[in-house]
């Protein structure tokens, strides 16, 4: 192997270009022109390009002599795009010399002229004037795309199965292929589930007890009310909202991860939205236009203070601000910001809004028409129109000055006249208390100076009286001994000054005073909202989705090929108007009673939720691509009973659950399931309940219920996360260590481990259908991780202080919900008992037999057979 | 040497059934996921070249002409403006600045590398390096994203995902995918460096550490004896068992049963893998671990050998923050990287060709970006930097299939802009899962109503020019 140097020889390639070998400034008087197309640009593609891109048939399509074309472009796209010479095909094409394919090559200046107008703007370009249409389809027929009609109740042979209409659809079906249900489960098992369903918790040893030993034919019914009415209903089910919002607090999607301190606001609205049974209607409403549709600017700029509907209304509107959005203030001076950081959040928020409220998969449109997708580009940017009002990729707000004050004008207005009070006043008091301290140290120069030997006090005196560049060389020396004394600073002064008892006094009125006036100050809650921007609004088709290729203009619309019985309608506002109100427009047509998708996509995840798979197995597509209704009447029946309810969530819940589809067992006998797998290996005609593993958040909040030490509070501020240095992010300890999950903070870099690990989404757009996998880390996270350790102590600790003649029972009841049976709690028994005696046998010898070893050997031992039902299979998941 | 029995592909292929599809299955410590099924319906794949890879990954973006790209004319212009085609179009920047190293021509190839990087231009013959590589991503992150997962969006698979989706592991105690981070701090963009993005979490990174515990949770915080471990594990495997027995047939509680097996043997596997002092005091000196300023990479780089040793398809090395983010003082900081990271690579592609290894194993060098020709200075005081660049920059790659000896590609006279066969990183990717034996186009997953791929929309070209 040899190594040499290269010394003078240069390696080049052969068609490396050498380009002029003195490099040309730019004149002073070009710098400050902007270069146009006509003057500066046509002149080279008249002299280099137009023999063939120009004309009515121009080489490869692409028309170079008029400036509009050049976004369209020709057979391969766009030829160039704004503000991006670098990634414009034009540039490229002549940078690399393939164009001109013969003749005279561009020129270095030439190209440096091009790639200069290119990137201050293209000037002279205006959007491209139509955009390709060939693909559109307009005409789509798609069960999903015309209204639910309310079909009638089918006649089944099995009616003794039938408790309300769902029964009597599921069994329709399980008849026709000669199935029947499955047995209905124990009470045990209905109660584990149920409770878990409705609350993400699991039932209580005294629940248990209670209601297997209950003797009323209504208590099943009763059990279903108190857990709907049950604060922590909310919880978990805001939280299946909340991963169809992509809700976070951190900014993404740089590495910073930047914070939002206030989008806990957001997360309680739902969690308050679900408790009290909002109307599905409203909160969509709400959502997306909660500013508008309780006129937030009139309630701003007329009332006294903003109602409280008004700041849920707002408030609400957290939902179209959890797509990522890293900007900051600085960001306007990067190039093309809009296209690069600002364009994305908007395209991530219509992706959020219509795969949550339509199970529509609308980002394929961005680009272009698809053939046989039902959503048209042109549609896409239609409905990007209803957000633009807000989201301004040209006159953009950092994300962190989104924010509207809970305050109307007046009180604004109060706040601020009364701030500026204080600010005066304190500024009085503030250098009253200057004057003071100034008064203070001259007289306590002039006290030390007399506590000086008599002899050198003079000289001192004149010493610190000169100006520091006149003293003497013995005055120099003299101040700067005596500094320290007669003119201590900081503490050391403060602490001289305190001792003079007037000083003393004087200080403390006047910062009473100072903090008296503090207080007065006015300041208010701010709630991370989206609202309106003024301005004009245009809103271009993007070529191929690309910001820098900008198209024609549209206005606010929706999806044609939608069969609603009311159009969107939206008329523009006056200019005055501080809202456009295309986003309530949108809401209204979208909450229509007969919209095709909105109550089927949400009575499906609920259903999804109660059964594991939703009728549509695909929640985020019911287009053209996702897959059909496993029960189509049974959909549209409960879409129809839904809007009928008053969009009321809480009906469909008590519809599936008092169900007796709901209540089939999951293990069925081997005959059963043998003669049902062999029509339906998938189950979807609902031969029996399906297993379910608890999702990440249930997990840990089952650690935290069983071990006793879960801390039920209610809403507010996140829990913060830290990173060990072992890579793992955990809650850190304090009295909020054992909150329920939801209100974990959820960093997009920082998940917290155990979470991340029971498959907790990872939010990059949103989260329509969590995976639900089964793998080591898993394991490993079970046996020795930090959460569940703890839990185990404490959970040991809980049984033997709430049964201590037999805490295997209560721990077996308190993990699973049952009793125990004999065998295992012979089993139980045993183990424990021999791990006492393994672990009193690791003892020191000088310490076995004694009592505090002893029990130390039995808490272990205990903790053990605790942390071993909480890792179990039986623990994570429900029959 | 190993312990386990690595099954070749053709093995797997067998036993897991044929196509992608079963193939998948084998990954990450579980061939029984119920609940994701792979999806991949491959077909069409090649003969693999490769079955492993090493990925070097140089956060910050290193500096092409003052490493891989010589620029004689760029040196000519020092300090000098530059010339509008190659100005620098946000006025970030200043004067041109030419390299202060040396180049050499290396080996039989004559494949120039600068003076910085004594060890690894050793190899310059198994070394190809691309020289026309370009990104769509002025910043770090979008940048990354673009190399490791093929766009500038947030939130894909990275490519240590798709060829752990792809071709699962070949040591069932061990994942597929293996991410190596500095024990000095977390790289720019932390997790999602080895992210799965939308594939099942199965395919994204496992962390294995340096120091302490390898795999998080692999060890209890208060150590147990074996006896008591024993017992636990014995209590719940009967616990698991009567619960399963009353419920036959279901496959995810038998999975899951599987999962505690496996971590047992993942314990043993991964403490063995990661145990260097098995290595001769002369490999352990090769790599540089007697070095204060080499021994944490080297540390990482052996532990990437015996990774992929034992039948790891994809380790990634990465180091804290972003070293090669020579924004002041460009010169110094490329040489203290290479200083750091030069002897231990070199000393790995040694290893790798001594043992064969480096003929399956696929070694991929580089970052985000290049930087830019053109002098930065923020600060009078400081000595000139440079900024990003995505317009043109080098990376290289050895082994597994990979025509060494040369070079691909090249920019412009300043290595400003990417001008002979400019490969756009979808190029780069299909290369690799080509390489591997995938077809980029069928290798897919279905998310959000869409069969996505590493390479989305590109007009992607495998680069046969670097293929043996």
């Amino acid at each position: 192997m040899r190594c040499g140097f290269v010394q003078s020889k240069l390696l080049m390639t052969s068609t490396l270009l050498l380009v002029a070998l003195c490099p040309v400034g730019v004149r002073a008087d070009d710098e400050k022109r902007e270069l146009t197309f006509d003057k500066d640009i046509l002149p080279i593609f008249r002299t280099r390009c137009i023999r063939c891109h120009a004309g009515v048939e121009p080489k490869a399509g692409l028309n170079l002599t008029s400036p509009s074309s050049l976004l369209t472009g020709g057979d391969s796209g766009a030829a160039l795009r704004i503000r991006a010479a670098e990634f414009s095909l034009l540039y490229e094409k002549i940078s690399s010399g393939k164009m001109p394919p013969v003749g005279q090559k561009v020129t270095a200046e030439e190209k440096g002229l091009i790639r200069k107008w290119i990137n201050e703007g293209a000037s002279g370009v205006s959007n491209a004037a139509v955009v390709d249409r060939s693909d559109d389809v307009t005409v789509v027929e798609h069960w999903s795309f015309h209204p639910p009609v309310r079909p009638d109740v089918p006649q089944v042979v099995q009616t003794d199965r039938v408790k309300n209409p769902i029964d009597a659809f599921v069994l329709q079906q399980l008849e026709e292929h000669h199935l029947t249900m499955a047995p209905a489960a124990d009470r045990q098992t209905l109660l584990r589930r149920a409770t878990f369903d409705l609350t993400g918790l699991p039932p209580s040893p005294e629940d248990v007890e209670e209601f297997t030993n209950s003797i009323d034919s209504d208590r099943y019914e009763r059990l279903i009310e108190d857990l709907l009415a049950n604060e922590h209903y909310g919880e978990r089910w805001g939280r299946h909202w909340l991963d169809v919002t992509g809700y976070t607090e951190s900014a993404g999607i740089l590495n910073e991860d930047r914070d939002l301190p206030l989008a806990w606001r957001y997360r309680d609205y739902v969690i308050r939205a679900f408790n009290s049974d909002k109307p599905y209607d409203r909160f969509l409403q709400e959502q997306i236009a909660g500013d508008e549709l309780t006129d937030y600017w009139t309630a701003f700029e007329s009332d006294d203070q903003l109602s409280d509907e008004v700041v849920e209304g707002i408030v609400a509107t957290g939902f179209l601000r959890t797509a990522a959005d890293p900007s900051r203030p600085d960001f306007k001076t990067i190039k093309n910001a809009a296209s690069q950081y600002f364009y994305p959040t908007l395209f991530d928020t219509l992706q959020i809004v219509c795969s949550s409220t339509m199970g529509l998969t609308v980002q394929c449109a961005r680009c272009h028409s698809h053939k046989f997708d039902a959503i048209t580009q042109v549609d896409y940017y239609r409905m990007q129109a209803v957000f633009m009002g807000a989201y301004r990729p040209d006159a953009w707000v950092p994300q962190m000055n989104r924010r509207l004050p809970i305050a109307s004008k007046k009180q604004k207005e109060a706040a601020t006249k009364r701030n500026a009070e204080v600010d005066v006043n304190l500024k009085k008091l503030k250098s009253e208390l200057a004057a003071l301290k100034t008064t203070f140290t001259t007289r306590l120069f002039d006290d030390r100076l007399n506590g000086l030997p008599e002899q050198i006090r003079e000289d001192v005196k004149a010493a610190f009286a000169a100006k520091a560049e006149t003293r003497t060389k013995v005055q120099m020396y003299l101040a700067e001994k005596f500094e320290q004394t007669l003119r201590p600073k900081a503490k050391e002064l403060d602490t001289a000054l305190a001792e003079y008892s007037d000083y003393k006094k004087q200080t403390a009125d006047l910062n009473a005073k100072v903090t008296a006036e503090e207080g007065r100050r006015k300041s208010f809650d701010e709630v991370r909202a989206l609202y309106d921007l003024p301005g004009a609004i245009t809103t271009p088709v993007l070529l191929r989705g690309d910001a820098l290729t900008p198209g024609p203009l549209v206005e606010p619309g929706v999806i044609s090929t939608l069969q609603t019985p009311q159009k969107f309608q939206w008329k523009a506002p006056s200019t005055e108007a501080k809202t456009t109100g295309r986003r309530l427009a949108f809401a209204r047509w979208l909450t229509q009673p007969n919209h095709p998708l909105t109550a089927r996509v949400m009575v499906n995840r609920i259903w999804m939720h109660h059964f594991r798979t939703g009728i549509v197995d695909t929640p985020d597509d019911f287009g053209v691509s996702g897959s059909p209704p496993s029960h189509p009447e049974l959909l549209d029946w409960l879409a129809s009973e839904f809007v009928r309810s008053g969009w009321s969530v809480k009906h469909m819940h008590r519809l599936i659950l008092t169900s007796s589809t709901w209540r089939q067992r999951s293990r069925v006998s081997t005959e059963h399931r043998a003669t049902c797998e062999q029509v339906d290996p998938e189950n979807r005609l609902l031969w029996r309940q399906t297993m379910r593993r608890l999702e990440a958040e249930a997990v840990r909040d089952a650690f935290l219920a069983v071990s006793g030490t879960l801390n039920p509070q209610l809403f507010g501020v996140s829990q913060a996360v830290a990173r060990q240095k072992n890579g793992e992010v955990i809650v850190p300890g304090g009295a909020d260590q054992n909150r329920r999950s939801i209100y974990i903070k959820i960093k997009r870099l920082t998940p917290e481990t155990l979470l991340q690990v029971f498959d907790q989404p990872t939010m990059s757009v949103n989260c329509t259908q969590r995976g639900m996998s089964t793998v080591s880390t898993q394991a490993l996270a079970l046996l020795n991780g930090d959460t569940i350790t703890r839990a185990a102590t404490a959970f040991a600790e809980r049984v033997i202080s709430e049964q201590s003649d037999d805490p295997v029972e209560r721990a077996v009841l308190t993990a699973f919900g049952r009793p125990t049976t004999k065998d295992e709690h012979d089993l139980l028994t045993q183990f424990f008992e021999t791990q006492k005696a393994q672990y009193e046998g690791e003892t020191a010898e000088a310490d076995r037999g004694k009592p505090e070893s002893l029990a130390a050997a039995e808490k272990k031992a205990r903790g053990d057979l605790c942390h071993m039902l909480m890792s179990s299979n039986e623990f994570v998941y429900l029959d | 040497m190993n312990p386990f029995q690595p099954l070749s592909r053709r093995q797997s292929l067998q036993r897991f059934g044929s196509g992608f599809g079963g193939l998948a299955l084998g990954t990450l410590l579980s061939d029984a996921i119920v609940a994701d099924q792979p999806q991949t319906t491959a077909s069409a794949h090649f003969q693999p070249r490769a079955n492993a890879v090493i990925q070097l990954y140089m956060h910050g973006g290193p500096s092409h002409m003052d490493l891989l790209d010589p620029k004689p004319l760029l040196n000519r212009f020092d300090g000098t403006t530059p010339p509008d085609e190659v100005a620098d179009d946000e006025k970030r920047t200043k004067n041109l600045m030419g390299s202060p190293f040396q180049f050499r021509r290396c080996g039989e190839s004559g494949l120039e590398f600068s003076e910085i990087q004594p060890f690894v231009s050793q190899h310059a013959d198994d070394i190809a390096v691309i020289r026309s590589m370009f990104s769509e991503h002025r910043n770090h992150e979008q940048a990354i994203w673009m190399a490791q997962t093929g766009m500038t969006t947030e939130g894909r698979p990275t490519l240590g995902a798709w060829t752990a989706y792809g071709l699962g592991t070949e040591n069932r105690n061990l994942p597929a995918f293996v991410a190596l981070p500095d024990p000095g701090g977390p790289s720019v963009d932390g997790l999602r460096n080895w992210s799965s993005g939308w594939l099942p979490p199965h395919y994204q990174g496992t962390v294995f550490h340096e120091q302490g515990s390898p795999v998080l949770n692999l060890q209890p915080k208060q150590p147990r004896s074996r006896a008591i471990e024993d017992a636990r594990a014995r209590l719940l495997r009967q616990l698991n068992d009567r619960h399963l027995a009353q419920r036959p047939g279901e496959l995810e509680l038998e999975a899951r049963i599987d999962t505690f097996e496996l971590a047992g043997r993942m314990q043993l596997a991964a403490t063995d893998a990661l145990d260097l002092s098995q290595e001769t005091e002369a490999t352990q000196k090769m790599y540089g671990l007697d070095d204060p300023t080499t021994k944490s990479y080297g540390t990482r780089c052996l532990m990437a050998r015996r990774l992929i040793e034992r039948g790891v398809r994809f380790v990634s090395l990465f180091m804290a923050g972003q070293p090669w983010d020579t924004h002041t003082n460009n010169n110094e900081g490329t040489k203290k990287c290479c200083q750091r990271t030069d002897k231990p690579i070199g000393a790995l592609m040694t290893d790798l060709k001594r043992s064969g290894l480096l003929d399956s194993t696929l070694v991929l060098w580089g970052g985000e970006f290049g930087r830019t020709p053109a002098a930065e200075q923020r600060n009078a005081k400081t000595p000139f930097g440079r900024d990003h660049h995505p317009y043109g920059f080098s990376m290289w790659m050895a082994g597994g299939g990979i025509k060494g000896g040369q070079h691909y590609g090249a920019t412009d006279d300043f290595g400003y802009r990417a001008v002979e066969n400019r490969t756009q990183t979808a190029n780069l990717h299909a290369t690799i899962l080509q390489l591997l034996g995938m077809d980029h186009e069928t290798l897919t997953w279905h998310h959000n109503g869409r069969d996505e791929r590493l390479t989305d929309v590109y007009d992607a070209r495998v680069i046969e020019e670097l293929l043996l």
